[in-house]
């Protein structure tokens, strides 16, 4: 497919090519960024999911603080550590055992790890029309350089 | 009339059909936007509509509404999911059929601009010939 494509890049013209190469730079980096938020995102899945493993280790009636603002931490007790509140999305949140909480963000995780992945393929394959655009770019400026 | 009135005319023909082609590409970047944020929109309530189906039916759904949490029907919950992604899906189709309209004024648009533009220079080569 990369074959393909630089023949046609070969029969543009320099400005053709000079689009050809911008337009796939952009997508590389807006397709980089997706990459970094799904990264981001899977990352907080599962320091969610090592909480809540440590959370059902605790007893309950155990003492600890919770954070009321950045700064602000009230002294409580542990009450049931075997329910959970999960957010789903649009506002929506489901009680859940600890178990079904962990499932739920394995799930997600693997979701996540995924979509990553069919990402990466994608962003490889425009990375490889940029390059090849900036290669055929470069060989046109200096065919025309010397003739002038 | 002579040459040169013929050619304002068809020079300020030019730019009244180029600002409206300008128009033309903004509504078509503000379509992208809406549709971008609707298609978001659409997958997140999808990925909701998953995870209640497979409750049970006496879990507990709350609803989050400004500060207050609010405790669903599971029932109610789904209806009103799936009442949304059918909204959704519909803004999407219209965005979609608003944007086909859009794009095709706009080739219209700079067909004609395009046609214009051969006869305003054909126009001035035949001025500076006499």
């Amino acid at each position: 497919m990369a074959a393909a494509a630089a023949a046609e890049m070969e029969k543009m013209s320099v400005e053709q090519v000079k689009a050809v190469k911008e337009q796939a730079d952009m997508e590389v980096n807006i397709l980089q960024d997706s990459l970094n938020n799904i990264r981001t995102a899977t990352s907080r899945l599962e320091v969610a999911s090592s909480a809540l493993e440590d959370l059902s280790l605790r007893p309950k009636g155990k003492k600890l603080l919770v954070p009321l603002t950045a700064s602000l931490y009230v002294p409580g007790t542990l009450d049931d550590a075997d329910k959970v509140l999960v957010d789903v999305g649009t506002g929506y949140f489901i009680e859940k055992t600890t178990a079904e909480g962990k499932d739920y963000c394995d799930r997600k995780i693997n979701l996540l790890r995924s979509n990553f992945d069919q990402l990466v393929e994608v962003a490889a394959k425009k990375k490889s029309i940029a390059d090849e655009a900036a290669v055929i770019l470069q060989a046109k400026l200096k065919h025309l350089a010397p003739a002038t | 009339m002579s040459s040169s009135t013929v050619l304002r005319e068809l020079q300020r023909d030019f730019e009244a059909k180029s600002n409206d082609l300008s128009k033309l590409q903004k509504d078509i970047a503000k379509n992208h936007q809406v549709r971008k944020k609707y298609t978001i929109q659409l997958g997140e309530n999808e990925l909701v509509l998953k995870e209640l189906d497979i409750l049970n039916e006496d879990a507990n759904v709350y609803k989050l509404i400004g500060p207050v949490l609010v405790k669903q029907d599971l029932a109610e919950a789904n209806a009103n999911v799936r009442k949304r992604i059918e909204y959704i899906s519909a803004e999407l189709k219209r965005l979609d059929g608003n944007l086909q309209d859009l794009e095709e004024k706009q080739n219209s648009k700079k067909e004609a601009m395009f046609k214009l533009q051969e006869r305003i220079q054909s126009l001035q080569a035949g001025k500076a010939k006499a």
